[in-house]
């Protein structure tokens, strides 16, 4: 705004010296608070712009902050089981890439469209007050901003979703063709695989620019607006100067106003060539944005029923886990759980077993907090399930790149050296740990070789040892384990229950089931003790 | 700088069309400069010849010259701009493949090992946009930088024809100062933040996918929220080093604008210094601010793009570090192209033997070796099944024979093979196309009976394209099974007398390879086969087995 408003003043400063100097003769040294005015505008103007651009920038940041913060928020209500129907890969896609494309609508195309309809504005008042003939001539050349804009606007989307959709059909092909290039390298045939890339980027290219051409119209449309205005506003002052018109507000001007006129000209238009620019933007956020919205609807929560643990019939104790007419079940599908009466006193070591598909997991993850019951109360503890610390261990371990002391202060981030190095040792990592240079601070995946998938479940596994918890779940703690793991495991689960840790776990396996205190058998929405 | 090199070597291996659209855009600038410099002088001129008239002196002006001349340079200037956008898109899309291209050979002359520790769909998708990165580096970079250097020499020597050299010496160096403002000094002002972006990016991504990863232990630990906000910090730390890198590209921006605005003001000033002592008439004291107002609109796409050098040099870097050392030029690729698979099966002249291992050792990194002290020897025209557990190495030894892998120690000397690998690799195009690529020289009969073998003809005959069928992510989905049994039969295919089959019935059902595995004993006719499996009843029939 003040950057537009200082232009028409520069200009206006521009044409009065113009003036005075040629048509006044006056000396150029007579001139200079002309020029000085002038000089001070110019860097009023530059300071403006430079201000914007910074603002912009800055707006377009917090947005996104605030965007990523929102997106935290909606994974953290959805929780960890709604969470796990989409690939981490998809959802950091979105956390990041998705946001970041919001930068350019907010930092470059919002500020413009609000430039595009104020500054023309601006000029237009100041050329009608000068010559409103001119200013009839400008408005007829841009004949409803609006339309331009949406003349504009469609061509750019149009090229826009060509362009997008041609670029990415091709590097399809080319990383279809990376992709496999040891196959191609096996048959020998890499040459004819370049030929080939080479005739289809060809051909792609020839299809686009079709299009493009008629795309490409609608700016050249803008352009040649702008560029017959510009012409227009130059020739009739011209005769206008000369006397040869006669009509309307012609006789009075100047080649102060002449000028200030022909040097606004192309400033009327400036703002709409600068969005149309900035068009790619618009198109480019409102797809992610449509995406993230989706995205954030989905994770919402099923609806919760407003539980409070601790009903006057059951009163919350903090030495059991208890679960009072828990019933549970997915849309379309039988229940999960149903009627579910259950009383796990503080130490127990309670074996969940039964078909896969039984309710297992289910339970588990009721327990954990990460999904709620759909009737009946359920308290830990106490409390309502999640909300003190306690160790999970789930089937899919997770390792984090970098050191092992970094892997488990993930979780407990107070952790002291010697406790990783103990709780690394107690999931009989010692050796492993010993044999890299840093001990616990060398890389666990060193020489881009990783875990097996045993070691990163103990290194999971220590992970519940390292912080005091109360409560420990353990998803199929064994499934999938070399014999070697397997031992390990079973003594570090050991270890915790001697310790007084309340564990509950799923399992198939024997020996863990041996060393349950007490075995439930989860199946067709009920659970009862084996 | 010496990253870009091999890539400004490559776009500039089209001279002719870089300078057309360099000349093109040129023409709109000097049109669009040329429109308003024009219009001024011609309003001058009427105004004082109007003035003149008013006064009663006879006075004439020649209206038809600049009245025309405008009305040129504006259709010009539409005309000039609409080419240049189509002709220059065109160019940015020729680029692109040639980049594509370039990148493709370089990577073929690669050999797999190298290239190893490239896969998985970061990688890809980080390639793709370095290459769209660079493809910007002419039409953005080159050519305004290169033209902003031509007009503003053009604008400076004409004020000096028209003025005189005290004038053109003060624009001059006014233009030249907002040159290397909106060049050089932004380029190296936000090349360390732009350059570490895509890293910093990469490293975010990395602890997103470990936040989710671990989501649940986090959860249940109570440290989701903490962590979350430590990703949001992480984040925002990347995002202010680019809201930093775009507030100097725009200060930089405003103050090349400023300069280029005081050049006109430096340009009046004389101007009518030169006036007084009537050294130069009044409209050309009006053309030459113009001008120079004109080009603000050149200078002003620069600062963005040399923003972006950072980015542009960041992507060269890695597109150099990861494809593979330049080859130099394309015709030496074509020959050098299957090296990396060549190399390693030199020794064809091994006499009545196929295959010879010898004493081969594979181990990667620090973990125990996957292969120790192997040897294996397997006679021409020989049928052998290697069985085995999973991790045995089966997949190390078929490698080894194709020469896709190189061995820690010890030697391998093997005829030139038909490899068909553990992953079923389908390409995105036709059915034709990718069982030709075992042998480009195959008949469709000879398609069509290798299709009847493994059992897939019927399959295609009675979709509508038949051979010409696509493939993959576009075109008809297959089933792991039958995108094997199309791997299997593209291998077969192959005239070389060594076939490796690595688990070839992966994904098909018993009956079928049964019947499979009878139907494709013609094709093993008179070829040396190994198969590797983890059974014997997962291969085509076999002579003797050797189990690891």
């Amino acid at each position: 705004m003040v950057a537009g408003l200082a232009t028409i003043i520069q200009m206006g400063l521009l044409a009065t010296i113009v003036h005075r100097g040629i048509i006044d003769r006056v000396p150029p040294p007579d001139l200079l608070p002309w020029f000085l005015a002038l000089i001070a505008v110019i860097v009023l103007r530059g300071f403006a712009q430079g201000l914007q651009a910074s603002y912009a920038a800055n707006c377009s940041r917090a947005l996104r902050a605030r965007v990523r913060r929102e997106l935290n928020t909606s994974w953290r209500r959805s929780g960890p089981v709604g969470l796990r129907e989409v690939s981490a890969g998809t959802l950091a896609r979105e956390w990041l890439d998705h946001v970041e494309a919001l930068h350019g609508y907010f930092a470059r195309f919002l500020p413009q469209l609000a430039l595009s309809a104020i500054v023309p504005l601006m000029i237009l008042v100041v050329v009608f007050w000068l010559d409103w003939l001119a200013a009839i001539f400008l408005l007829l050349s841009a004949p409803l901003i609006p339309l331009f804009m949406a003349l504009v606007g469609m061509g750019a989307e149009k090229l826009n979703q060509q362009h997008f959709e041609v670029i990415g059909r091709l590097s399809g092909q080319f990383l279809d063709k990376v992709r496999g290039l040891t196959t191609l390298q096996i048959f020998g045939q890499t040459a004819s695989a370049t030929d080939a890339l080479r005739s289809r980027s060809n051909d792609y290219r020839r299809i686009t620019m079709k299009t493009l051409r008629v795309a490409f119209l609608s700016s050249a449309v803008l352009e040649f607006f702008a560029s017959v205005a510009i012409a227009v506003v130059a020739i009739y002052i011209g005769f206008g100067l000369l006397g040869y018109i006669n009509y309307g507000p012609s006789p009075e001007l100047t080649l102060f106003s002449g000028l200030f006129i022909l040097l606004l000209a192309p400033e009327f238009f400036q703002p709409i060539r600068l969005l149309s620019q900035h068009y790619h933007d618009r198109a480019a956020a409102l797809g992610a944005a449509s995406e993230l919205l989706a995205r954030m609807d989905r994770l919402a929560p099923r609806p919760q029923p407003c539980l409070v643990s601790g009903a006057a019939d059951a009163p919350a104790s903090p030495d059991l886990i208890r679960a009072t007419g828990v019933h549970l079940a997915y849309p379309h599908q039988p229940a999960v759980l149903d009627g579910l009466d259950l009383t796990i006193r503080l130490g127990q070591i309670v074996a969940l077993t039964g078909p896969s598909g039984g309710g297992k997991s289910t339970l588990l993850h009721l327990l954990a907090g990460f999904i709620h019951p759909d009737q009946g109360e359920l308290s830990v503890f106490g409390e309502p399930p999640g909300n003190r610390p306690f160790g999970w261990l789930s089937q899919s371990p997770f390792l984090v790149q970098g050191s092992w002391a970094d892997n488990l202060r993930m979780t407990v981030p107070e952790a002291s050296d010697v406790a990783i190095a103990a709780a690394l040792r107690r999931v009989g990592l010692g050796p492993l740990l010993d044999s890299r240079p840093a001990g616990i601070h060398s890389t666990v995946s060193e020489g881009g070789v990783g875990l097996s998938g045993g070691q990163a479940r103990r290194l999971s596994l220590a992970r519940v040892f390292i912080a005091d918890y109360d409560l420990v779940l353990l998803d199929e703690p064994t499934a999938g384990l070399d014999a070697d793991s397997e031992v390990y495991v079973l003594e570090a689960m050991h270890q915790l229950a001697e310790a007084g840790k309340t564990l509950v776990f799923s399992t198939h396996h024997q020996a863990l089931l041996t060393l349950a205190d007490r075995i439930l058998l989860v199946n067709n929405g009920e659970v009862r003790d084996a | 700088m010496r990253d870009l090199k091999p890539w400004l070597a490559l776009i500039l291996r089209r001279p002719g069309r870089l300078l057309a659209g360099a000349l093109l855009i040129l023409l709109t600038l000097l049109a669009g400069m040329g429109l308003l410099a024009l219009s001024g002088w011609f309003l001058t001129a009427t105004a004082i010849t109007g003035l003149m008239l008013a006064a009663g002196v006879q006075a004439y002006v020649n209206l038809y010259v600049p009245g025309g001349g405008i009305r040129l340079f504006a259709v010009t200037r539409t005309v000039a701009r609409y080419a240049e956008r189509v002709y220059n898109h065109d160019t940015v899309l020729r680029l692109l493949a040639d980049i594509r291209i370039r990148l493709f050979t370089r990577l073929s002359a690669s050999n797999t090992a190298s290239r190893a520790r490239l896969r998985g769909p970061e990688w890809l998708s980080r390639l793709t946009s370095d290459v769209d990165t660079l493809d910007t580096l002419y039409l953005r970079l080159l050519a305004p930088a290169g033209l902003a250097v031509l007009v503003t020499g053009v604008v400076v020597g004409g004020a000096w024809l028209l003025g005189d050299g005290e004038l053109a010496a003060v624009l001059g160096g006014l233009l030249v100062l907002a040159l290397i403002l909106t060049t050089v000094l932004v380029s190296l002002r936000t090349q360390r933040l732009t350059l570490k972006r895509a890293d910093d990016l990469d490293r975010v991504r990395t602890t997103v996918v470990e936040h989710l990863e671990g989501f649940g232990e986090l959860t249940a630990a109570g440290r989701a929220g903490k962590h979350g906000a430590r990703l949001c910090r992480l984040a925002g730390s990347v995002a202010r080093d680019q809201a930093t890198a775009d507030q100097r590209i725009g200060w930089h921006l405003a103050g090349s604008g400023v300069l280029v605005n005081l050049a006109a003001v430096a340009a009046l000033w004389f101007g009518l210094g030169l006036f007084n002592r009537d050294a130069m008439t009044g409209p050309v004291v009006v053309l030459l601010p113009l001008a120079v107002l004109g080009l603000a609109e050149i200078y002003s796409t620069l600062p963005d793009a040399f923003g972006r050098m950072g980015a542009m040099l960041g992507a060269a870097r890695r597109l150099n570090r990861d494809c593979g050392s330049d080859t130099g030029s394309d015709s030496a690729t074509s020959n050098h192209a299957d090296k990396g698979i060549q190399t390693a099966t030199d020794g064809a002249g091994t006499g009545d033997h196929a295959v010879i291992l010898a004493d081969v050792t594979v181990r990667f990194g620090a973990q125990p070796p996957l292969l120790k002290h192997y040897s294996l020897m397997v006679n021409a025209g020989d049928r052998l099944g290697v069985v085995g557990p999973s991790g045995s190495g089966k997949s190390s030894i078929a490698d080894l024979i194709a020469g896709l892998q190189t061995a820690t120690c010890g030697t391998v000397t093997a005829a030139p093979c038909a490899y068909l690998t553990q992953a079923s690799v389908l390409f995105d195009d036709t059915l034709k196309s990718n069982l030709l690529i075992g042998n480009p020289q195959a008949s469709d009969l000879d398609l069509w009976r290798i299709l009847e073998a493994v059992a897939m003809a019927d399959r295609f005959a009675a979709l509508p394209r038949q051979l010409n069928t696509w493939m993959g992510a576009y075109g008809h989905q297959l089933s792991g099974g039958e995108a094997r049994r199309i791997a299997l039969a593209r291998t077969l295919l192959s005239q070389r007398s060594l076939l490796v089959l690595d688990e070839p019935f992966t994904g098909v059902d018993d009956a079928s390879r049964e019947r499979i595995a009878r139907a494709i004993d013609p094709w093993l006719d008179g070829k040396t086969v190994i198969a590797l499996g983890h059974g014997p009843e997962a291969l085509p029939g076999f002579d003797r087995i050797v189990r690891l």
